[in-house]
């Protein structure tokens, strides 16, 4: 199986309406590295480095933050996906992950201002795997993970290849937090 | 995609919808909110205008290929997109639930309890209360709706989105502050986004939200409320005066206004021996024996001789104030009501005040002037910070009481008849202030 990473970078280029000209390979180790050698400039290195390499190639810049606090905010969340997310979190650190995003997200519609961005989008790709095998009981626990992992992935072009998955809009547990 | 020309006033809420929607669907739209295209209360009564808006009222949308129509919401479906009405049947259900839902739930409680606080509606304490709970119970049904929602129906904008926050835009703006909405998190955070989209910023602008509940605007009311003047213009003008007798008396039937205002409070608070005019020795011309005589006997044959022959020149002076701006004037109606307001800001004067101040001309070509009698040989203006609102807009010019002038402008003034000279205009209508 291809490494999960190429793959995401690649559903990023079709999210991002790129041809697949782009060339990725990866540096092995316990975490795979992405690694994209550039026509005229250096090798990039990283998914962070070489996803806001891509947007600028697509020319869709406000995806990377429309003010300097937002490009801040994106870069601290694409920071926070490669640290937090990536590399097979334990049950403690996903829940401390869902625990946090969903304090983060009580008054927030996206990670960073107000419009999409690429935080929202690698943050939807890593969570992925988490969300998948979250029960519905602990989905509505953190509810404003749900909500917000809902919108982006119904947000056209983001959700690509993965799987849709289902979030009850009504509430079926009494009280979460 | 619908193109067109919309009309209405400017900064119309209800036009916003259609602005709105018309920035997420493409559609191209003109407005026409001010003249020489359109001017709100003149334009939408014309008998061109009522051909094809029956109502009179704005916003009015007319395409560009002629369709005509009217009402905001059905202004905004029109120049909507697929996206924004609902793809589904389902989904432009729930679409015209929520519109429904704003007009119907929001509408009424946001308009009793922001009127007031905007000065175009008088205060009821009862009424803003009761309003205060309706307006909680609707953001609790809305908390409730978007805990697990990013927008009202679908993933995305739609017209419920856009109805529902152009209809909480004044809350949000005047008396939402922090504390109130702290319980509604979900409605807040919904509303923030949606109003920093960029197709909404483009049509509203920065959104700042409520920092301090504002409340009832008693001077702004005071300032525009239209008194039925129209009818009363084939009156002469001693009929009027008996009309505006009978206006004081209701006014002190009312009692005093549930809230005082700053001016009124330190007034009320003051010791009497605190008279402002206290230094001046007592006079001989009792100003309430002459207003008494002004309202109730005959202007020529006796109030008049009365003022001259109790006149005291040492405790009192007479004025001429003359409006600086009359270009700034249009409707007499209008310029009516600057007089009235500026009245009512002086209140209280009255007690050692009396003035007639007249509107000369016609629309658009009028003048406001009038001749005032003060306690003392100043402007009492400079007495309080509230009645420093209108009296830089004039001119004053303090008269010799013993010159022809002042005899001429006192006759004339007091009883509305004579030619006026000092301005050239025919005498309009007139109010007194005493």
């Amino acid at each position: 199986m291809a490494v999960a990473v190429l793959t995401e970078l690649s559903a990023l280029e079709n999210t991002l309406g790129l041809p697949r000209s782009n060339k990725f390979s990866a540096l092995a180790g316990e975490r795979p590295v992405p690694v994209l050698q550039t026509n005229d400039g250096p090798r990039l290195v990283g998914l962070a480095t070489i996803a806001s390499h891509l947007v600028k190639q697509a020319r869709k810049e406000q995806l990377l933050g429309a003010s300097s606090e937002e490009r801040a905010a994106v870069q601290q969340w694409l920071e926070y996906r490669v640290t937090r997310i990536d590399g097979r979190p334990s049950r403690e650190e996903a829940d401390g992950v869902l625990r946090e995003l969903s304090a983060y997200l009580q008054d927030r519609v996206y990670l960073a201002g107000n419009r999409l961005t690429l935080a929202d989008i690698l943050a939807y790709h890593g969570l992925h795997p988490l969300m998948v095998a979250l029960p519905v009981h602990e989905k509505e626990r953190y509810v404003n993970v749900s909500r917000w992992f809902s919108h982006v992935q119904q947000y056209p072009g983001v959700k690509q290849h993965l799987p849709a998955i289902v979030f009850l809009k009504n509430r079926l547990y009494a009280r979460g937090p | 995609m619908a193109a067109g020309t919309l009309y209405t006033y400017p900064e119309n809420w209800r036009a916003f919808k259609a602005l709105i929607a018309a920035q997420y669907s493409g559609a191209q739209i003109t407005v026409h909110s001010v003249p020489p295209h359109f001017q709100f209360g003149q334009t939408n009564k014309t008998p061109e205008f009522l051909k094809k808006f029956p109502v009179g009222k704005v916003p009015a949308f007319e395409g560009a290929d002629g369709f005509c129509v009217f009402e905001s919401n059905a202004i905004a479906y029109y120049v909507a997109n697929e996206d924004l009405r609902g793809n589904t049947v389902a989904a432009a259900a729930q679409v015209l639930q929520w519109v429904s839902f704003a007009d119907s739930e929001i509408l009424p409680p946001a308009s009793t309890w922001v009127f007031p606080t905007l000065g175009i509606m008088q205060y009821n304490k009862q009424a803003t209360e009761h309003a205060k709970e309706e307006v909680k119970r609707v953001l609790v049904i809305l908390d409730a709706h978007l805990k697990t929602r990013t927008f009202l129906v679908g993933e995305r904008v739609t017209l419920a989105d856009i109805a529902v926050v152009c209809s909480l835009l004044w809350l949000y703006k005047q008396v939402l502050e922090p504390a109130f909405r702290q319980p509604y998190g979900n409605v807040t955070r919904w509303f923030v986004t949606c109003v920093n989209q960029p197709q909404f910023q483009s049509v509203l602008g920065d959104f700042k939200l409520c920092e301090k509940m504002a409340q009832f605007d008693a001077k702004k009311f005071a300032e525009t409320q239209p008194k039925k003047e129209t009818s009363k213009k084939e009156k002469t003008p001693k009929e009027m005066k008996k009309e505006e007798k009978k206006q004081e008396k209701k006014k002190e039937e009312e009692g005093p206004n549930e809230e005082l205002d700053e001016c009124e409070q330190v007034l009320a608070a003051e010791p009497k021996s605190k008279d402002p005019y206290a230094h001046l020795p007592k006079s001989s011309f009792i100003m309430d024996e002459f207003k008494r005589k002004y309202s109730n006997e005959d202007t020529l044959t006796v109030a008049l001789p009365y003022f001259w022959e109790h006149f005291d020149k040492e405790g009192w002076s007479i004025w001429y104030a003359e409006y600086r701006f009359p270009k700034e004037l249009t409707q007499t109606f209008m310029s009516c009501n600057l007089i009235t307001g500026m009245f009512q800001r002086l209140d209280k004067l009255r007690k050692t005040a009396f003035a007639s101040v007249i509107l000369s001309g016609t629309n658009n070509d009028s003048i406001i002037s009038g001749v005032w009698v003060f306690r003392g040989q100043e402007l009492a203006f400079t007495l309080c910070e509230d009645w420093q609102i209108d009296y830089e807009s004039y001119t004053w010019r303090k008269l010799d009481v013993d010159s022809e002038e002042c005899k001429t402008l006192v006759k004339e003034y007091f009883l509305w008849e004579g030619d006026f000279k000092n301005l050239g205009k025919p005498f309009n209508q007139g109010k007194i202030f005493k």
